[in-house]
């Protein structure tokens, strides 16, 4: 009796098994690469992952009132191995910049069956900032003409690739008169640290982090190309066609991130250094009102055009599959996001920030290491803050002025600057500062001796 | 009497007969063209291995292991043409062994190798062939100028083989693990190694073309010449 009862239950339970696996829940896996070491990738990255904001927006219900997701981030250096795991289906979602995200579009349609879409941007400067060549800090090398027979390296289909190309094209230097070399941020940033490359290209913040910790100084700035500079989320199109309402969760929490930035800067670039590495001061100069950074994910018609032209420089120099970018590109996911947050996209999409105008005017920045962040509305005050607090021997971890051509901010002690009279202006390059000089019968002079004419005796 | 040229002793040797040749040849030394192919793939692992500690004067302080079979099953189950499936999955790696930079951020690989499953098969089959062509050129009774000539069109083959399958990552070359970054620690510029990294697949297949080639040619010589193949099938 007891033998057969057991049978029973055992049949039963064995019958009951499938319909346990129909109702149990669907697991939807989520898999992000990111770059820590790429400012710009932040708000679709490290801030997302870090403050559970994806989690926040998933949906719960209708078709997902049972999901369960599987949330995961990988961080790498650079987007091309990002392009390849997705290719392998072990990453849905991509963040990265303006040239990468073209390899990763056309490298997806060079297959039969695979697909990306370009879902929505990060940030953006329209100059071209953030990219930039620097030079070893002892250098004498003041301008990209003096780059004629050098050795300059770069991280080859880097966005920092695709504006040196168009630099020394602008600047009519071929490139049988320089030597190229490939080298990734880190090496170049130590090649740099140690005077054995002439010149190195580089893409957010590292141009930067090399100005900091005072190895490198930067001639040309990727705003002088003229190209935005843009990065972006690209989304395997399988995923995405399975689960919208996901990707608009991704991108909700992508504005969201922009959102907690913008609400105060000093708290972001603190959070930010403990989880990147990357210092807080080099952040700052990204991250703060007047930064080199405008944190929005629309999608501009000068954006597509300006990945079209990138597209045209990979295309000449290392023939890269092409590119259909109508298929790519969609704005619907940004638009049903953005409709469920009750933001207005079209308004978004035709904001525009410009640093030359919308940093006029903006005040200098003393970064004290105790009071953290002082501001002044001139240079004199601005000099005079710094005279005082270097009379009291105290420690300031970073200060920051505009570049008077381009409204770029600046290390107050990388730029240059010109005393006109009781007046001083501040420049990110030295011939642009020997100009003014002569035309406003000034001279340059180093940022301490600037803060020396505002030192008061004893 | 006219001597008979080797051109002419082909139009009476039949495609089947060097085919059964060959087989034979095999057949008797299976064991031997096992273990050279083993040894071969396992062998190159430790010569990149060794040539990255040497050439960047340091030692691996990492390393990641994958799981390749898992990951192989997702990539044929999520990709809808068998077309896109085989390059995806040349490009799996079983194991990662490299130098991380920590100097900036949260670290990043300077140099590695990755243990690619796919290319240790090709190493495999590599190592089985030249031990083939070995063991067919053992029992040649070629003249000197012919033996050195065959000898020295198998090392070509193997090393164009063993060039285009290896899989070393330098992030001054490239983010993936390329054939090319072992010709531009050689010394060759970046550029110029970067520019030959489409030829790759060419080459691999010319490599395996002069293998063939020889171990045909060699079979073919043994087939119009049968007491060459006087030996016995001792592993068979």
């Amino acid at each position: 009796m007891k033998l057969k009862t057991s049978l029973r239950s055992a049949l039963l339970a064995a019958t009951m098994i499938p319909l346990g696996l129909a109702a149990q829940a669907e697991e939807i896996t989520i898999a992000i690469g990111h770059q820590s070491m790429c400012t710009d990738t932040y708000t679709a990255g490290i801030v997302i992952k870090e403050l559970g904001l994806l989690e926040k927006h998933l949906p719960t219900d209708g078709k997902y009132a049972d999901a369960e997701y599987d949330i995961s981030w990988a961080d790498y250096s650079s987007g091309g191995p990002i392009t390849n795991q997705m290719l392998a289906n072990k990453l849905n979602f991509g963040v990265m910049g303006d040239y990468p995200l073209i390899v990763n579009g056309a490298k997806f349609q060079e297959t039969d069956s695979l697909r990306t879409v370009y879902v929505a941007g990060t940030g953006y400067n329209l100059k071209g900032s953030g990219n930039a060549i620097v030079v070893p800090v002892e250098s004498d090398i003041y301008s990209i003409d003096q780059l004629q027979g050098k050795e300059v390296s770069t991280p080859v289909g880097s966005a920092a690739w695709g504006m040196l190309l168009k630099a020394m094209q602008d600047n009519d230097i071929p490139t049988s008169e320089y030597v190229l070399k490939n080298q990734s941020p880190a090496v170049g940033a130590a090649n740099i640290a140690a005077g054995k490359i002439d010149a190195h290209s580089d893409f957010c913040p590292w141009s930067e982090i090399m100005e900091y910790r005072g190895t490198g100084r930067k001639i040309y700035d990727g705003s002088e190309t003229g190209v935005p500079y843009l990065h972006g989320v690209v989304v395997r199109q399988d995923f995405a066609e399975e689960y919208p309402e996901v990707v608009q969760a991704f991108i909700k929490a992508v504005y969201e991130a922009g959102e907690w930035i913008r609400e105060d800067p000093m708290r972001a670039v603190t959070e930010m250094e403990s989880w990147t590495g990357v210092e807080k001061e080099v952040l700052y100069l990204y991250f703060s009102k007047g930064g080199h950074l405008t944190l929005e994910p629309s999608i501009k018609t000068e954006w597509i055009d300006a990945l079209k032209f990138n597209h045209g420089v990979l295309v000449a120099e290392k023939a890269i599959p092409p590119l259909d970018f109508d298929a790519w590109i969609t704005e619907d996911y940004l638009k049903a996001a953005y409709a469920d947050m009750g933001v207005d996209y079209e308004v978004d999409k035709a904001k525009m920030v410009d640093p030359e105008v919308a940093n006029e005017g903006l005040p200098m920045e003393i970064w004290h290491s105790r009071d953290g962040i002082s501001t002044y509305g001139t240079a004199a005050e601005f000099l005079k803050g710094m005279a005082d607090i270097r009379a009291t021997a105290a420690l300031v971890n970073a200060t920051y002025v505009y570049d008077v051509e381009s409204g770029l901010k600046l290390f107050g002690k990388t730029a240059f600057w010109v005393k006109a009279g009781d007046d001083f202006a501040t420049f990110l390059r030295k011939g642009e500062a020997e100009a003014y000089a002569s035309a406003n019968a000034g001279q340059v002079v180093t940022f301490d001796d600037a803060i020396a004419a505002y030192a008061t005796d004893g | 009497m006219r001597n008979v040229t080797d051109v002419e002793m082909a139009k009476e040797v039949t495609l089947m007969e060097v085919v059964k040749t060959l087989g034979h040849a095999v057949r008797l030394d299976w064991r031997r063209m096992v273990v050279t192919g083993l040894t071969f793939a396992l062998l190159m692992q430790v010569l990149m291995m060794i040539a990255l500690m040497v050439r960047f004067q340091g030692l691996p302080n990492y390393a990641v292991g994958y799981d390749w079979i898992g990951n192989v099953i997702h990539i044929i189950k999520s990709t809808p043409s068998w077309g896109d499936i085989m390059p995806i999955v040349n490009q799996e790696w079983l194991i990662e062994i490299g130098k991380m930079n920590y100097d900036y951020g949260t670290g990043i690989s300077e140099w590695s190798l990755n243990v690619v499953p796919v290319r240790i098969m090709v190493l495999f089959v590599l190592g089985a062939l030249v031990a083939l062509c070995l063991s067919l050129l053992r029992t040649d009774q070629c003249d000197v100028a012919t033996g050195t000539t065959l000898r020295a069109t198998t090392g070509l083959g193997t090393v164009l083989i063993a060039m285009t399958n290896a899989t070393m990552s330098w992030v001054v070359c490239c983010a993936a693990p390329s054939w090319v970054v072992g010709l531009a620690m050689l010394g060759l510029g970046v550029s110029t190694s970067l520019a030959l990294e489409s030829m790759g697949p060419a080459l691999n297949l010319a490599g395996f073309g002069l293998l063939l080639c020889t171990a045909h040619y060699l079979a073919w010589r043994k087939t119009r010449n049968p007491q060459h193949l006087s030996g016995s099938l001792k592993h068979a």
